[in-house]
């Protein structure tokens, strides 16, 4: 016997009220850790440059653009270099784990993007053997622990080959780091000729113009001279600086995070209020108990500790419980979706774990703490 | 301490209580002693004091004037955190309703004035399994107290009485919640605590068979007390 296993024991007289109280906590901590987990994970546009602009149909992302427009947009003056690429999704090995491929000309595209992706022109000769060969993320890379000289299989959602199979093999060329940590490296690169020649529908089109403007020039003024050029075209495009690209994509899920917040704010001072108020019930009830332990001569300070353990232990069971679950929602949720249950939201949650679990022991094991002996002998 | 004072010695006390604005006095002007090593039975019609004056030999409640000293502490003028440490330290509580915690076995309600003492767990467990044994439950360390009898719970509470070897034990209607056989062994417990080792006991009891057990029997009787005169 020691205080704790006092404290323990005193903690499961009601098994019930106990597990849903730690049941309680335990919602809360998963609904913050996977609102937090979110917010982490969709936190790209922050490296995201104002100077490359990308030129996409105005139907939306997923329709193609004729090949045929190169060579119009590198004959704007204020152009500097063009790249393209085509989106292949798909899976690799089980249906969430969600890949995307950027089937890309690598000289063009380490012309306009390589510093930032962190393309090396070893990489870009090691992703020139060969048409197959394959440049992958190190987010992506890690997530799925592929190594150079792996072979993999990405079985796509839409681009199907000429005898109707979506499997598209490649083998793993290099890795390239990004420029930053905050840099997207949940991606791969691939040869445009290779998934171009194959593919059954869509030949010669692409997802999207990647473009750097000439030094001097202002990125917004020339997305408006690109898009007059095709305005009446069959397919006319609309460009966007990559920074407004990805806030306009996140911004939906800010104003989704706030709502979240609110609610996590919410369920909060909720489970707050019953456990304060459930943990004021059980001190009351138990006014005979502390009567007996102070009057074995066990100081108000230890009673007081008593009590907060009791509640501290609720908070810690239930808010490990709620962050275990969370880690198991971004594990089965995979990496693609963006839940990034960082060792900072970890540890943020613990301090409000334990701040929590000491704020709601307060009040009720102030009470204990003045509860009066002098009846201990009298009444029970 | 010097041999020629008694343990207990209690001087003037005063105690009152406020009902509803309406101040009672309930001593005006104690004095008692209690040499080391007595057996003192404390009787008394219901409503005269007795408890009160136990809460103010355990140090629970205050006198409101007067001396009330046990050995060298003088209860008091200490302060509440004092009185509670020199509890753990000097005294045992026996209650009428056992007052076990109900979340606890035996051995473990037993061990928990021990848990204020400097004890390793092995101490602990070697002391509880002694008075466990003296109390003649060795075998029951894990029943819980629910399901015990009374006589068995009050073992249980005597043995968590002096589980920390105090010089004092203070009973409060220890049998009054038992049939005549639990109560006798109870009281021979007590006897032999007393006898045996050298225990103070002071004891509350409505039960003239009980008082027999004790050295020498008070009456309470408005606010002070009168001793029996026994038969030698
Ligand atoms: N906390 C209290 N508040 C007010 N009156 C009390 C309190 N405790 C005891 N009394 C009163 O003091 C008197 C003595 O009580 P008590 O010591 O319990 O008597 P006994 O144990 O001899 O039956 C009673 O009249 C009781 O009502
Ligand atoms: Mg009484």
């Amino acid at each position: 016997m020691t205080f704790s296993k006092l404290a323990r024991k005193n903690m499961w007289r009601k098994p019930l009220r106990t597990v849903l109280l730690i049941i309680c906590v335990a919602v809360a901590f998963l609904i913050y850790g996977l609102t937090a987990s979110f917010v982490a994970g969709s936190q790209g546009s922050s490296a995201a440059s104002e100077d490359v602009l990308g030129v996409t149909s105005v139907a939306g992302q997923s329709q193609p653009l004729p090949i045929a427009y190169l060579g119009r947009i590198t004959s704007q003056p204020d152009v500097e270099t063009v790249g393209y690429m085509t989106r292949l999704r798909g899976f690799v090995e089980t249906e969430n784990n969600v890949v995307s491929v950027s089937a890309t000309d690598p000289a063009r595209l380490m012309a306009v993007t390589g510093p930032q992706l962190g393309l090396t022109p070893v990489l870009i000769e090691a992703l020139g053997g060969a048409r197959d060969r394959l440049l992958v993320g190190r987010a992506l890379a890690n997530a799925n622990g592929w190594i150079v000289g792996q072979r993999i299989t990405v079985t796509s959602f839409q681009i199907a080959k000429q005898d109707g199979i979506r499997n598209w093999r490649f083998e793993i060329a290099g890795i390239f780091e990004g420029e930053s940590t905050s840099t997207d490296t949940y991606f791969a690169i691939a040869h445009y000729d290779y998934v171009n020649a194959s593919r059954a529908l869509a030949q010669d089109t692409v997802s999207a113009f990647i473009l750097r403007p000439r030094a001097g020039v202002s990125p917004s003024e020339l997305a408006v001279q690109i898009d007059a050029l095709f305005a009446n075209s069959a397919t006319p495009t609309r460009t966007q600086s990559e920074k407004q690209f990805l806030e306009a994509f996140m911004r939906q899920y800010a104003d989704v995070g706030m709502i979240v917040n609110l609610v996590t704010g919410a369920a909060f001072v909720t489970l707050l209020m019953i456990i304060i108020n459930t943990m004021i019930f059980a001190v009351r009830e138990r006014r005979f108990e502390i009567g007996v332990l102070k009057t074995l001569g066990v100081s108000r300070r230890r009673i007081m500790m008593l009590v907060l353990a009791e509640t501290l232990l609720v908070f810690i069971v239930g808010g490990g419980v709620g962050l275990a679950l969370t880690k198991l929602a971004t594990v089965l949720a995979g990496p693609a979706i963006g839940l990034t249950l960082t060792p900072m939201i970890i540890a943020k949650a613990s301090a409000i774990i334990f701040i929590l679990g000491i704020a709601t022991g307060a009040l009720p094991a102030f009470n204990a703490m003045r509860t009066p002996i002098v009846s201990a002998f009298r009444t029970r | 301490m010097t041999n020629t004072q008694p343990y207990i010695s209690i001087r003037h006390l005063q105690k009152g209580y406020k009902i509803g604005g309406e101040a009672i006095s309930i001593f005006d002007g104690l004095d008692l002693d209690i040499p080391n090593g007595d057996f003192v039975a404390i009787m008394g019609p219901s409503g005269s004091g007795k408890s009160t004056l136990l809460n103010m030999l355990a140090g629970i409640d205050r006198p409101d004037a007067g001396e009330l000293r046990i050995g060298n502490s003088y209860l008091n003028q200490m302060g509440e955190g004092a009185r509670a440490s020199w509890r753990a330290h000097n005294m045992g509580i026996v209650f009428q309703f056992y007052n076990l915690l109900p979340m606890l076995n035996a051995a473990e309600n037993v061990e928990l004035p021990l848990l204020l003492k400097p004890l390793s767990a092995k101490d602990r467990r070697d002391r509880v399994r002694k008075v466990l044994d003296l109390v003649g439950l060795s075998g029951r360390e894990r029943q819980y107290p629910s399901m015990m009898s009374g006589g068995q719970q009050q073992r249980v509470g005597i043995a968590r009485a002096i589980v920390s070897d105090p010089g004092l034990l203070l009973c409060d209607e220890p049998t009054g919640d038992l049939d005549r056989k639990s109560a006798d062994d109870v009281l021979q417990m007590l006897r032999f605590l007393n006898q045996e080792l050298g225990k103070t006991i002071i004891m509350v009891t409505h039960d003239p068979e009980a008082a027999k057990y004790a050295k020498r029997v008070l009456h309470l009787d408005k606010g002070n007390f009168v001793e029996e005169k026994r038969a030698a």
